[in-house]
């Protein structure tokens, strides 16, 4: 077999239903009519895609929960002699198969950046890499991007199929499915009947015509240099700075930003040790016991979020940018900080940005 | 607002030497934004913008900026842009003493209603390439790569906006463009509130836990609220004590959204800014528009009006009356 599939726009619950008996699939849907906000909702049968807008949230959550039970805890006491007392742990996994379906080429990118940090160092994370491991991506041919949009300025674009299993391609009356990976290929032959010759070629065509688009005007790469040139600059990061309210909004919708927090959640003798999302643009991130604060200002909250996207991480992990370029900060953005803009002036002069 | 940008700019240009910065606009990323501007020096001036897009509240900036005062500023005045939700904020930083009134020069402008860019996107059908959008008349006029739509006005702009009382700011020491007409009475019924009060309890516990369900604890209703003022010391975040466990569960995010709505009671102005940044779309104003309503009727205040007044819950008085 080819290793694709066409699949009829009103086969498509079809599939889905057929797919959510294997695996748990998240799909983009309309979470509230009333504002348009969609984001990645696990499927039931009646449950409809949403392919054709953007999600204002990314998938992030479905490899990295926004809290994660890391383990359980309870305290026994030993009834002989009551002050004394033992900790019982229970290990915590949530890790069945997955499948996520209609996530565009940034939001499969941006698990590139947790894979850097998550498996590819000294340390492993075992619950993200548990979930890395179970998990396969169908992601959509992106053929809409809007004013925000600025993928292939990091080096993607919209047909980038980095980390996807499957590819799925938007054609004349439904969707040509292609698989990528051994995975992806075997799910997708099991999955339906191969398309026509000349809807395979209507796919390939779409495929290579969005491969040429250009999203995003500059190139936001090799930046890292500028960037501690202009770390001392107060004035720059004031005048870039200035609009912030220093929410967390850009850090939360980002399917790149990974830093989280660890507390315990306990009640009585038992509890959880979770981990949370944190942010960079708070307060507390950063501040110490003892009660100083390395980051006091937005400015310096600011400048490490840029700073880690365009400078530290590259500089770290062979050059690789950890922004995808999907435009939610940009999108979300109470007071409409444009990243792109802050990262273009860093280059001091009309000459340094020719 | 109907564009008062050359309006504006001009009259800036008059008085900026007077002043140690203004606040106020300028375009943002694309057509369909503004951002708020901080004019610091003369070149500035051109790069000012105000018109229906201009929707921050700027008086936010106030008291939570670590940049507004500069010592070296001679007591010179710090110059801010306000329509007329934006202008009661103003009035209640002023009776909260977070901000003197000698200290800002305050610019308002009257405005008709800005637009609530979501609202845009939903009515045009392609929403990813807008390049324009202007306010004529009671029309909206988006013209997108596939052309040019109409729409009526209402359809675009925000819900505070729909309900507006106050469209003229409250104080200001220079007014650019005429007064414009309320749309309601200043004692009218509040829509919004009426017709969630209309549903039974049961759906109405239902419309919230709907509602709540998608809060994603950004904070950005917090700190884009101009009065939200506790800053780093909120509950939320605090560990010592710990109000709040990391849970994203209805308990959580109900506790976050009332204690955010009683600390806002007799004092929040519906500007309906922590509404118009939430980005996933909970109508989070509508706790407090409820609360206001619940003040107005039992202690007949309304806040952000009067820079002399004490908000009704920041005072005790032995001969309350209405409770």
């Amino acid at each position: 077999m080819s290793g694709k599939i066409y699949v009829a726009h009103d086969a498509l619950s079809g599939l889905l239903d057929d797919l959510s008996k294997k695996f748990r699939v998240w799909i983009p849907q309309m979470m509230d009519q009333a504002s348009g906000h969609i984001a990645f909702g696990v499927y039931a049968p009646g449950k409809k895609p949403e392919l054709t807008r953007r999600s204002r949230l990314s998938p992030k959550k479905i490899l990295f929960p926004s809290t994660d039970t890391l383990f359980k805890f309870t305290h026994v006491k030993d009834p002989k002699d009551p002050v004394r007392y033992t900790i019982d742990l229970k290990e915590s996994f949530d890790n069945g198969p997955t499948l996520v379906f209609g996530a565009r080429p940034c939001d499969t990118r941006g698990f590139q950046t947790f894979d850097q940090v998550f498996l590819k160092g000294q340390y492993k994370d075992v619950y993200y890499e548990r979930r890395r491991q179970n998990t396969l991506f169908a992601t959509l041919v992106c053929q809409d991007s809007d004013t925000a949009c600025f993928c292939s300025s990091v080096g993607s674009g919209p047909a980038d199929m980095t980390g996807s299993d499957m590819a799925v391609i938007p054609i004349e009356g439904g969707y040509v499915i292609e698989g990528l990976t051994d995975a992806g290929r075997k799910l997708v032959e099991a999955s339906g009947s191969a398309p026509s010759p000349e809807q395979a070629a209507e796919a390939e065509q779409i495929k290579q015509k969005t491969a040429a688009m250009k999203v995003g005007e500059d190139d936001l790469t090799g930046y890292a240099d500028d960037l501690t040139r202009r770390f001392t600059d107060m004035d720059f990061w004031r005048e870039q700075v200035s609009p912030c309210i220093t929410c967390g909004i850009c850090t939360w919708v980002c399917p790149t930003c990974y830093c989280f927090s660890i507390t315990d959640e306990a009640s009585g003798m038992s509890g959880e040790r979770m981990r949370s999302w944190d942010s960079c643009m708070f307060y507390l991130y950063t501040l110490e016991a003892r009660g100083h604060n390395p980051r006091p200002t937005k400015m310096e909250r600011y400048r490490n979020r840029v700073g880690h996207k365009f400078s530290y991480f590259p500089k770290k992990y062979d050059g690789m940018v950890s922004c995808c370029g999907c435009g939610r900060c940009i999108r979300t953005c109470p007071v409409s900080i444009d990243i792109r803009k802050v990262v273009k002036e860093l280059k001091e002069t009309a000459d340094d940005r020719a | 607002m109907d564009d008062k940008t050359n309006a504006l700019r001009e009259h800036v240009k008059g008085i900026f030497s007077n002043l140690e910065l203004v606040l106020g606009w300028e375009p943002g990323y694309d057509p369909l934004h503004t951002r708020p501007f901080y004019v610091r020096t003369e070149s500035d001036i051109d790069r000012l913008t105000a018109n229906c897009l201009s929707v921050h509240n700027l008086t936010r900036y106030l008291a939570k900026s670590m940049n507004a005062v500069d010592p070296a500023a001679d007591g010179r005045k710090i110059g801010v842009c306000v329509k007329g939700c934006d202008s009661r904020s103003l009035v209640a930083l002023i009776q909260e003493k977070f901000v003197s009134r000698d200290r800002v020069y305050v610019i308002g402008l009257p405005c008709r209603g800005t637009l609530d860019a979501r609202r845009i996107r939903a009515l045009v059908p392609d929403p990813a390439r807008i390049r324009s959008v202007n306010a004529e008349g009671d029309e909206l006029v988006v013209e997108t790569d596939q052309g040019i739509s109409r729409f009526a006005l209402d359809r675009a702009i925000a819900r505070k906006c729909l309900q507006c009382r106050y469209p003229n700011p409250v104080i200001h020491d220079v007014l650019i463009g005429d007064p414009v007409t309320p749309r309601l009475k200043i004692d009218a019924e509040n829509p919004s509130v009426a017709a969630v009060e209309a549903l039974s309890l049961e759906d109405r516990l239902l419309f919230w836990e709907n509602q709540l369900d998608r809060c994603i604890r950004c904070f950005a209703c917090r700190n884009a609220c101009p009065l939200c003022v506790c800053q780093n010391h909120c509950i939320m975040e605090t560990r010592m004590p710990k109000w709040l466990t990391q849970y994203r569960n209805m308990n959580e995010k109900f506790m976050f959204h009332m204690i955010h709505a009683l600390h806002l009671a007799g004092r929040c102005t519906e500007c309906g800014e922590c509404e118009r940044v939430c980005p996933v779309g909970i109508p989070v104003a509508l706790i407090k528009e409820k609360i206001n309503a619940i003040i107005y009727e039992m202690l007949d205040y309304e806040s952000g009006i009067d820079p002399e007044a004490v908000p009704p819950l920041l005072t005790f008085s032995p001969k309350e009356t209405g409770i």
